[in-house]
């Protein structure tokens, strides 16, 4: 065989350096996505720490145009989070800010919002590639008196953090995290990729996240909390054998060091026990292995127990390590978003989609006074409570959403598409494990169990959202139906007359006449309307306890095979109410009229 | 307690009208909800009698009863029936596109009749339907006039009188008209036809096109016959005027056109049975003696004619193909035994998917002119029709 002598030399990279050249990957491919992604990095860290230390997050966020940025057509941004967290150690900073894959929550298995440690890094990293300067953080933990502020590099040959300038100095929080980036970027406010909509975005799924804002000129905007109970993070889950590949198996066997195979698949996997292992050998696993050790294991040995275990029914995964936002927190939280005319939310009961416990909710809300009649709905996309607002069409929601025929429901949706309405469409996905399809966590891969679960979950919303859209139009019948009693009624009477050239006594008599006939016909139309809003009432009434301005819909389902009875309450109360009154308006007009 | 409307046998329409709305007023007095009934127009209320021949309405009606959802279209048509009452009253006539303008010219002057204002033609046709099916007349009898379409007619024999609206005679001699057709009128009740000579036969030449040509190769100085062109599906006029001619005259007639689905079903069942559509009006606007003259099946053997391949892709003939199947399912023309052989074509049809045009008659001999004259006599002659 010939060979072929070259100069080149192989070399290895560090991961900073990697991610250093590869910054698109993980969210940093244009300025405009640099300032969200950095933005949303940060605010995630923030969420998660309160959340891991049972803090209610009160977070503020300040960005603002500093002047011209280094590179062409861009511009020098500050982004600053402060949070009222726990705080980093000072000792960790470094770490935190500077060094790719160092995190507290990579492979844990809990439904936290970062996972791998890559998000923070490669802001820094960005912050330092743009403006030659690294970030500059402030931390402050209970057992310490003063604060800590330093700037943090990253030493992209060695993939570390390198602390500068620390020093320490007041702060008058008992805790907390201050983080400025000085970085290159440009900034988008509206629009699907826009900071406004991430912000929105993050206060729905987070109704417990006090937020202060300012965004460039703007004036400061105070987003208060609607719940304050902190989300009950569950303990962190095993993974189950069957979501893993050969490869992912070995690694996994080889973090557990020196023990017997028993041992490690025992407490290196959910839903593998004594029993299981027996099964495992019946499935073709040599039963020696059982006591061999890990670590003296070939790679053959581990394709045999790897494909007994593929080969072994196990049982679905846990679903406690799932948490959800809550059918009610949503409810209050999407008031936050703008005046709703009326919504539903649906929480599913969490189910197992592809191996991995997964959990949906949906909440769809009319809003007053966003968007409009003609144009697509707003769909806000979620993955374990941070929005996703890049490359929707190839996610599993949007997919989901399309595959929904929401005409049933009373919206307009021209063909495979999302439908089109003043309405918000916010979809939340939960899970230890979600399957995105790339390393900026910007699409949940379209498999199809999940959007099948997402499907069900939309349908049930829209089934909620259609008692409301049917009873808007039983107003617009009784409307039209008074309306046509007042037009043609009249007229009908005046034509009759000359035809037959009857006197105006007879034509006060046939008017009156007529009124009592139509008359009939409007209230039967008003009773309609007045049984369909009892209906609503009456699914109201069984949230008892639940005050009129806050009134949820709220269903909580199980199983999740087919709507399930409404447990609770409307949102609609305020639009109930105006219906109402507009029905009550024309019964006393029609009423008015009867006496004439 | 409501009392539907119902409608006398005699046609003084401004009479039957102030009666209606008399009636219509008193039940308003009363407080009880009026009832319009109309015959029911549809396939599913048609009858053929083969006695008759032609299709009659059964006894299902639509009935219209005064309610919020028809308090708009009650009010339509008796502020429609004003309208052509006043042009009954005044001797006006006007088609149903001038009698939409009218409408809204009423509305333009009486502002407060906004809310009757039709929206577009359709809206007002189907208030004028509904008027004619409700009086069970037609509408020409309420001064309302199709265009003229079809029928333009040719013949050396034929002399028509028509009685014109002040009374006045007017008499044609079709003879006189050169190669100038004479147009029938959508209302044949005021024509009188009458023969100079004997006429032996009436041609009904579905194309326009070819009876011109006929004509000018001679067709009607040849024979002694009267020859008009259909124009497709017969209009009122045509079919009027066919009718016309079978019983003042008494001669046989014969239509002559494409062998297809479109043509037996739309065209030649229309003109002798009548329509679903017109039931009210079939009575004087069908030909029940009108024979098939062909294209048969057994010509495009006989004369080897050009036939071709039905193309069911075709939107128009994919339809036509439809309404074939439909037809001999649900048709009780073609249900009829008295129609059988026609119902057989029509099947021959649908099963080979095949259809041959009228003019393939021109490449029996391409160097005789007055070949397919020829053969149409033959036919006539032989009785080789349906």
């Amino acid at each position: 065989m010939a060979s072929v002598q070259t100069n080149s030399k192989i070399t290895t990279s560090s991961t900073a350096e990697y991610f250093a050249k590869n910054l698109q990957q993980v969210g940093f491919s244009s300025p405009t996505k640099a300032v969200l992604t950095t933005l949303k990095e940060s605010l995630d860290n923030s969420l998660d720490a309160c959340d891991m230390e049972k803090i209610l997050p009160e977070i503020s966020v300040e960005i603002k145009k500093l002047g011209a940025g280094s590179q062409k057509n861009t511009d020098l941004i500050s982004i600053v989070v402060e949070d009222n967290g726990p705080g980093i150690d000072p000792d960790d900073l470094a770490t935190v800010f500077g060094e790719y894959l160092a995190s507290s929550k990579f492979g844990r298995g809990q439904c936290s919002r970062g996972q791998q440690g890559i998000g923070i890094s490669a802001a820094t990293t960005w912050v330092q590639l743009t403006n030659a300067i690294g970030v500059t953080v402030m931390t402050k933990t209970k057992r310490m008196k003063k604060a800590v502020s330093a700037i943090v590099d990253v030493d992209i040959k060695k993939n570390k953090g390198v602390l500068r300038k620390k020093e320490t100095e007041d702060w008058d929080k008992e805790s907390g995290v201050r983080v400025e980036f000085k970085m290159d970027g440009r900034i988008q406010l509206n629009g699907e990729a826009g900071l406004i909509t991430y912000l929105e975005g993050t206060t729905l799924v987070n109704p417990h996240l006090t937020l202060n804002y300012k965004l460039l000129d703007e004036p400061w905007v105070k987003i208060e909390r609607v719940s304050q109970e902190v989300p009950e993070i569950p303990p962190a889950t095993n993974p189950h054998p069957h979501t893993m590949k050969l490869g992912e198996f070995i690694t996994h066997a080889h973090l557990y060091g020196k023990v017997s195979c028993s041992k490690w698949l025992k407490s290196g996997f959910s839903r593998v026990s004594d029993q299981t292992l027996q099964e495992f050998v019946k499935a073709g696993m040599p039963k020696k292995l059982l006591d061999a050790s890990v670590n003296a294991m070939s790679e053959a040995d581990f394709k045999a127990i790897y494909q007994a275990v593929q080969n072994t029914e196990l049982m679905s995964p846990s679903t406690r390590s799932v948490l959800s936002i809550g059918e009610e927190a949503l409810s209050k939280s999407i008031a936050r978003l703008g005046q709703v005319d009326f919504f539903s939310v649906i929480t599913r009961k969490p189910r197992i989609c592809d191996f991995k416990p997964v959990v949906v909710e949906v909440a769809l809300a009319r809003f007053l006074d966003r968007g409009r009649e003609e144009e697509p709905v707003q769909v806000l996309r979620f993955a374990n409570r941070v929005p996703l607002q890049f490359d929707k069409s190839a996610c599993a929601i949007t997919q989901a959403i399309e595959s929904v025929n929401w005409r049933s429901y009373g919206l307009n949706q021209p063909k495979d598409s999302v439908p089109l309405g003043s309405y918000v469409f916010a979809v939340s996905v939960v899970s230890p494990f979600i399957k995105f399809k790339n390393a900026s966590k910007e699409t949940i891969d379209a498999s199809d169990e999940l959007v099948e679960e997402l499907r069900r979950c939309l349908m049930q919303a829209g089934q909620k959202l259609s008692r409301h859209i049917r009873r808007e139009a039983n107003a617009e019948d009784l409307e039209r139906k008074i309306r046509h009693i007042e037009q043609f009624g009249p007229m009908l009477v005046e034509g009759l007359i000359r035809i037959t050239k009857a006197n105006e006594k007879r034509k006060k008599l046939a008017e009156e006449g007529l009124r009592q006939i139509l008359g009939r016909d409007a209230e039967a139309a008003e009773e309609k309307l007045e049984e369909s809003e009892s209906r609503l009432k009456q699914l109201k009434g069984k949230g008892a306890g639940v005050e009129a301005e806050d009134v949820i819909d709220v269903e909580k389902v199980e199983g999740g095979e087919a709507p399930a009875e409404e447990v609770k309450a409307d949102a609609t109360e305020s639009n109930g109410k105006a219906s109402t009154k507009k029905a009550a308006g024309t019964k006393k007009a029609a009423g008015t009229k009867k006496k004439k | 307690m409501a009392r539907a409307v119902k409608i006398g046998s005699g046609k003084d329409l401004p009479k039957l009208s102030k009666e209606i709305c008399e009636i219509m007023l008193r039940d308003l007095e009363k407080a009880q909800r009026p009832v319009l009934e109309a015959v029911k127009c549809s396939l599913d209320n048609s009858f053929y009698n083969p006695k008759v021949g032609f299709l009659t309405p059964g006894d299902k009606k639509v009935r219209t009863e005064l309610n919020v959802s028809s308090v708009q279209k009650m009010a339509r048509a008796v502020f429609m029936l004003e309208i052509l009452l006043r042009n009954i009253e005044t001797g006006a006539v006007n088609n149903k596109r001038e009698l939409y303008y009218i409408a809204k010219g009423v509305v333009k002057s009486t502002p407060h009749l906004k809310p009757l204002d039709f929206q577009d033609q359709d809206e007002s046709d189907a208030i004028i339907d509904f008027i004619c099916e409700m009086f069970e007349s037609y509408r020409e009898e309420w001064n309302c006039f199709a265009n003229d379409r079809g029928g333009q007619t040719y013949s050396q024999q034929l002399v028509v009188t028509e009685t014109m609206a002040d009374g006045t005679k007017a008499v044609i001699d079709l003879s006189t008209l050169g190669t100038s057709p004479f147009q029938p009128k959508n209302k044949p009740q005021s024509l009188q036809l009458k023969a100079k000579k004997k006429i032996d036969f009436c041609l009904i030449v579905e194309s326009e096109g070819t009876a011109n040509t006929f004509v000018s190769n001679g067709f009607t100085k040849r024979n002694n016959c009267i020859l008009l062109g259909a124009q497709g599906v017969p209009s009122n006029a045509v079919r009027g005027w066919c009718k016309l001619i079978q019983d003042q005259l008494k001669i046989p007639l014969y239509f002559f056109g494409d062998l297809d689905a479109y043509t037996l079903q739309n065209i030649y069942r229309t003109l002798k049975a009548g329509s679903a559509a017109s039931l009210i009006r079939n009575s004087d606007f069908s030909a029940p003696d009108v024979k098939f003259l062909g294209v048969l099946p057994e010509d495009v053997k006989k004369y080897e004619l050009h036939d071709y391949a039905v193309k069911e892709q075709d939107v128009a003939e994919g339809r036509a193909l439809k309404k074939a199947k439909d037809a001999l399912a649900n048709d009780p023309f073609f249900q009829d035994k008295k129609n059988k052989k026609l119902a057989d074509v029509l099947n021959w049809l649908l099963k080979n998917k095949r259809r041959c045009e009228q003019q393939a008659l021109f490449m029996v001999d391409p160097k005789d002119p007055i070949m397919p004259e020829k053969i149409i006599l033959e036919k006539i002659k032989k009785g080789i029709y349906i």
